[in-house]
């Protein structure tokens, strides 16, 4: 026993957050729920009230002795070693202990939560014996992981692997073992620092999102017990005791009530019903929501589900499933009739799976109000035409507002590995330098960053063979590992901004706005590095040198007023003067010109024509490999557009948003259809 | 001790009153976790604190522990320690200063959560856990200079174990977890961008400093420097008397703070002032209060006056106002002031006790 454990805070001396804690008792109760994920601005008790369940969870039987925990009464799911004994006709031995909460800090490592080799022992014996991780710690109990958003992209991977099928398969480090791992998901986070990946959040049976209390009693009595806890903990634990103990036992009470509690075929109507209503993504909604109900009836000590108790789980359920409901299309087909045979309950989702939201048509309501979009054209066009009329000696300069920000829709680039692949924060790179975080360990030699742990179980089991001298282990050249670390390097983002006069038509740089703070959001939550180059009048400017402070680039975009003609070319050739600096400082970097513009260039450097200096500024750029370029086109959607912004992208080789296409999918929807391709 | 006649004596820090306050709070009081220091640079910050560092009481600790765990309070000890005492083993004791655990900016993660030993590996082919600065930081001061700079993996990690002063480590083969209960403090400058909010928020205290602007004042912090610089050794003590007083102060009010008393009336000013300045979750009121009560206790007093509650309220609130993306630290000082003359009835003792407090700090 090594592992050091803090003083807990008594769960029912948690003030308020009745719904955060009616989840976790859910859980304690139910195991099937699959898990909880918290989400919640910060010091709101999340994970105090994570820990503080430990102490609630129920006893189990387990096989005494046993490394995975297994129980004596399945034998469907007993680990290989307590098959072997029970077909060697032995009788497994019985114990009862308390279910664990593992604790999965974000910087394990691989071997540590899959499980390796076990040096200590191969060394001695000659022997290769599986080291069970956390995954063989935490079957048939639960994994808590504080700050869920934060763990590696690997880890993740490994740990839905695992939860998909229920079982850990081992095949590394010559070690090849197989045995349950059914935990349960705990995990707690800010969406401050970033959102979870939708397969991951599925995952979580319910979800819960925490916020402050308001009531100044409730903060008081809150600051006050925790002062009281700080002081004596001991104390403290010892008068909530009795409470404690009377939650622990309603759980247990709950626990066996529950197998009888059922419910009635109008409420399972209701729960699809509402899922349905919800565009739920696949039925898993629907399963955890029966569960759900019947655990909170049996909670309340009662053996029959309440309509009450559906809805007072529905939104724990739903939470982060629900898509966004399409304007309802006509031929939408009718919601099922509430006399429908039962059977068929588990069909009907599927079959109204079709009308999936993707079917709104953004075309139709485009096409819907031609009319009046070319009426808006005309009047921007003369507005437009007034801007650039009036005399360039005296441009009109205005500040906007910055718009509503969103959440920025995945940027990808196919042929560029730099950007964000899968869900990373933007990069992930597999750098030569000793930085990043050590995931995992390769055979492959390249920088003398040696993993020691797996460099020693490559040599383990050979010691018995070797010549030792005065040392435990003899290591050999064969047995090196190297660490592979990942290191989530942001990139370098240059804004360009088009700051010219006919940005500031009907209200576009308001939106412009919006959409590069978005921009920027995204960029904080991926460490990017960042500058701004704006171009108006007849010069460009670098607004924000390379940095990577996201708030001065905030607040520069705020200030950055709008006037004059439009020097496209003067942008370019600044970008692309800015973005060959820093790849001078640092060849690694590959910098992404964010060109934000309606493509209407009409200065130039040169003699040349506007437009086709700026094309030629745009080949200049393509020319450069190590520089991408993504266009955002700010043309106003209407009868007659120019697509010069499209040319531009052409040119330069570069990625073609329209403003209006960057807002991402909400959450929900990428989780939709996530889970379809699953 | 000729190395600790090098550092800048803290009582000759010239102004940035609400600096030196933040960090005398947090060695009268290590639970209020810390303290973050915002400005430009040349504004002392660094200066300040490597100089609390002299200042920091002792400590009772097991003498072989590497955790440095508290003889007295089982309840916080690392496994070692409590199975020790569990055998009937009286632990050896010693009295040492509380450590200031230098955190560098290029630090790596096995180096800052710990690995597994490879000495003892290679010499007896154990497993064995080699701490690592989290470890030495235990009931200490941890230093970041230039935190907002730290690695971002580093930083997942200082808020892992930050959140819960425990340290659970699950790599490289090895599977370990001790206290890490640690005063966090950072210095930085916004320049080079912001902290991410989830780590802003383990600092109890925030303060902005800016460059003194006083010429007079301006002056004495030339002189002083000049003259720490040519014989440190003499300057250190010419403070020497200074350094005392404070050091007593703090060892003082370290005994005075469990007595302590705060009012209800005092408690909901908190709750009120969190509520109407609209911050995120409840640590800044639970930090206001333990300010307000450290405060009180250094001033001598045993009752959390409404000076004290004001005393500490830009301290803990700077950095958990919530914020517009990217809007800039601030606290809306007009607000605070409603807020504030809605407990207008106290008002009377209010000169008296700030008095007390300009001569106190200094």
């Amino acid at each position: 026993m090594n592992k050091f454990q803090r003083l807990v805070y008594p769960f029912p001396a948690i003030a308020g957050q009745e719904r955060m804690k009616k989840g976790l008792i859910l859980n304690a109760i139910n195991p099937r729920l699959g898990g909880i994920l918290i989400r919640g601005e910060k010091g709101t008790a999340k994970s105090t009230a994570v820990r503080a369940l430990a102490a609630l969870l129920p006893e189990t039987e387990v096989v005494a002795g046993c490394l995975f925990n297994c129980d004596p009464n399945d034998i469907s799911r007993l680990c290989e070693q307590c098959r072997t004994l029970l077909a060697a006709g032995e009788k497994l031995e019985r114990t009862s202990r308390q279910v664990q909460v593992i604790d999965l800090p974000v910087s394990a490592t691989e071997d540590r939560v899959v499980g390796s080799l076990d040096f200590e022992h191969a060394i001695k014996h000659g022997v290769r014996r599986f080291e069970p991780g956390l995954l063989a710690q935490a079957n048939r109990g639960i994994i808590y992981v504080d700050e869920v958003n934060l763990l590696d992209d690997h880890i993740v991977d490994v740990l839905l692997d695992a939860a998909a099928m229920g079982i850990n398969v081992v095949e590394r480090e010559s070690v090849s073992y197989v045995h349950p791992a059914e935990f349960i998901l705990v995990g707690t986070m800010n969406p401050e620092e970033g959102d979870l990946r939708p397969q991951l959040i599925d995952r979580f049976g319910l979800c819960i999102e925490v916020e402050g209390v308001r009531d100044p009693g409730e903060r008081v009595e809150i600051a006050k017990r925790r002062e009281a806890f700080d002081a004596d903990p001991m104390g403290f634990i010892a008068r909530w005791a009795v409470e404690e103990q009377a939650v622990k036992d309603r759980i247990t009470v709950a626990r066996q009530l529950l197998p009888k509690v059922t419910i009635s075929l109008g409420l399972l109507e209701l729960i699809t019903q509402l899922c349905l209503e919800g565009f739920v993504a696949g039925h898993r909604a629907d399963i955890i929501m029966e569960a759900a109900a019947r655990t909170i009836a049996a909670w309340h000590g009662r053996e029959e589900v309440t309509e009450q108790d559906v809805y007072e789980v529905a939104d724990m359920v739903m939470f982060h499933r629900i898509r966004q409901a399409p304007p309802p299309p006509p031929e939408q087909p009718k919601p099922p009739e509430p006399s429908e045979p039962a059977g068929e309950q588990q069909e009907e989702p599927e079959s109204l799976e079709e009308p999936e939201p993707e079917q709104a048509p953004p075309a139709e309501q485009a096409d819907s109000e031609p009319e009046k979009q070319e009426d808006e054209w005309n009047e921007q066009e003369q507005n437009e035409q007034e801007q650039s009329n009036s005399p360039p000696a005296v441009p009109q300069e205005i500040v906007f507002a910055v718009g509503q920000p969103f959440q920025v829709k995945r940027i990808t680039h196919d042929r560029d590995r730099i950007l964000r692949k899968g869900s990373g924060r933007r990069s992930h790179t597999k750098t030569a330098s000793k930085a990043g975080r050590y995931v995992r360990s390769t055979m492959q030699r390249k920088n003398d960053d040696l993993a020691f742990d797996a460099t020693l179980r490559a040599a383990a089991p050979y010691q018995v063979y070797r010549r030792r001298e005065q040392i435990a282990i003899a290591i050999e050249t064969a047995d090196i590992r190297e660490k592979v670390r990942e290191k989530r390097i942001g990139n370098f983002l240059l804004f360009v901004v088009d700051a010219s006069g006919s940005m500031g038509a009907r209200q576009r740089m308001v939106e412009t706005k919006g959409a590069i703070l978005s921009l920027l959001l995204d960029a904080y939550q991926k460490r990017d590095r960042i500058g701004m180059i704006a171009f108006k009048g007849n010069t460009a400017e670098v607004l924000l040198p390379p940095t990577n402070s996201v708030e001065m680039a905030h607040k520069l975009l705020e200030e950055l007023p709008t006037g004059g003609k439009t020097p496209l070319s003067a942008g370019l050739t600044k970008a692309y003067g800015v973005a060959k600096t820093q790849l001078l400082k640092d060849p690694n970097i590959s910098p992404l010109l964010i060109i934000i513009s309606d493509g209407k260039g009409n200065v130039s450097i040169g003699s040349d024509k506007p437009l086709k200096e700026a094309l030629r500024a745009a080949e200049i750029i393509q020319e450069e490999e190590r520089i991408k370029s993504l266009v955002i086109d700010v043309e106003n959607k209407g009868f007659l557009t120019f697509g010069l912004a499209r040319e531009l992208a052409h040119s330069l080789g570069a990625e073609y948003h329209k403003i209006d296409e960057l807002k991402a999918d909400t959450l929900v929807q990428a989780v939709g259809r996530a889970v379809s391709r699953e | 001790m000729s190395e600790l006649k090098k550092i800048y004596p803290f009582a000759a820090l010239v102004g940035q009153e609400e600096m030196k306050k933040g960090l005398l709070l947090n060695a009268v009081n290590p639970k209020l976790s810390g303290i973050l220091i915002r400005g430009e640079k040349g504004t002392a910050k660094s200066t300040a604190v490597r100089a609390l560092a002299a200042l920091l009481p002792e400590i009772e600790v097991v003498a072989d522990c590497l955790y440095g765990c508290n003889p007295d309070d089982i309840t916080t000890m690392c496994m070692n320690c409590r199975e020790r005492q569990a055998n009937g083993e009286t632990l050896p004791r010693e009295r040492r200063k509380m450590r200031v655990v230098d955190l560098p900016v290029s630090a790596t993660e096995d180096r800052v959560v710990g690995t597994l030993d490879i000495e003892q590996a290679i010499k007896r082919g154990e497993k064995r856990f080699e701490p690592g600065v989290l470890a030495q930081a235990n009931r200490g001061i941890l230093y970041v200079d230039e935190v907002n700079l730290l690695d971002d993996h580093i930083v997942d990690v200082l808020l892992d174990s930050a959140a819960m002063g425990v340290n659970t480590v699950e790599r490289e083969g090895v599977s370990f977890s001790h206290p890490a209960n640690f005063i966090l403090v950072g210095t930085m400058n916004p320049e080079e961008g912001e902290l991410r909010p989830q780590l802003l928020d383990r600092f109890g205290f925030c303060v902005n400093i800016t460059g003194i602007i006083d010429p007079a004042l301006r002056v004495e912090v030339v002189k002083r420097r000049a003259a720490f610089e040519e014989d440190p050794e003499s300057f250190a003590d010419r403070w020497e008397a200074e350094q005392d007083k404070l050091r007593r102060q703090i060892i003082e009010a370290k005994a005075l703070l469990p007595k302590v008393q705060i009012s209800d009336e005092m408690l909901f000013l908190i709750a009120g002032i969190a509520i109407e300045m609209g911050v995120d979750g409840h640590r800044a009121d639970l930090i206001m209060m333990k300010a307000a009560k450290t405060m009180a206790a250094f001033n001598g007093r045993e009752e959390v006056s409404e000076e004290d509650v004001r005393q500490s309220v830009d301290l803990a609130l700077l950095h958990r106002m919530r914020r517009k993306p990217f809007q800039e630290l601030a606290v809306d000082r007009q607000k605070l002031q409603g807020v504030m003359a809605g407990f207008k009835h106290s008002h009377a003792h209010n000169h008296a006790h700030s008095h007390a407090h300009t001569n106190t700090v200094k």
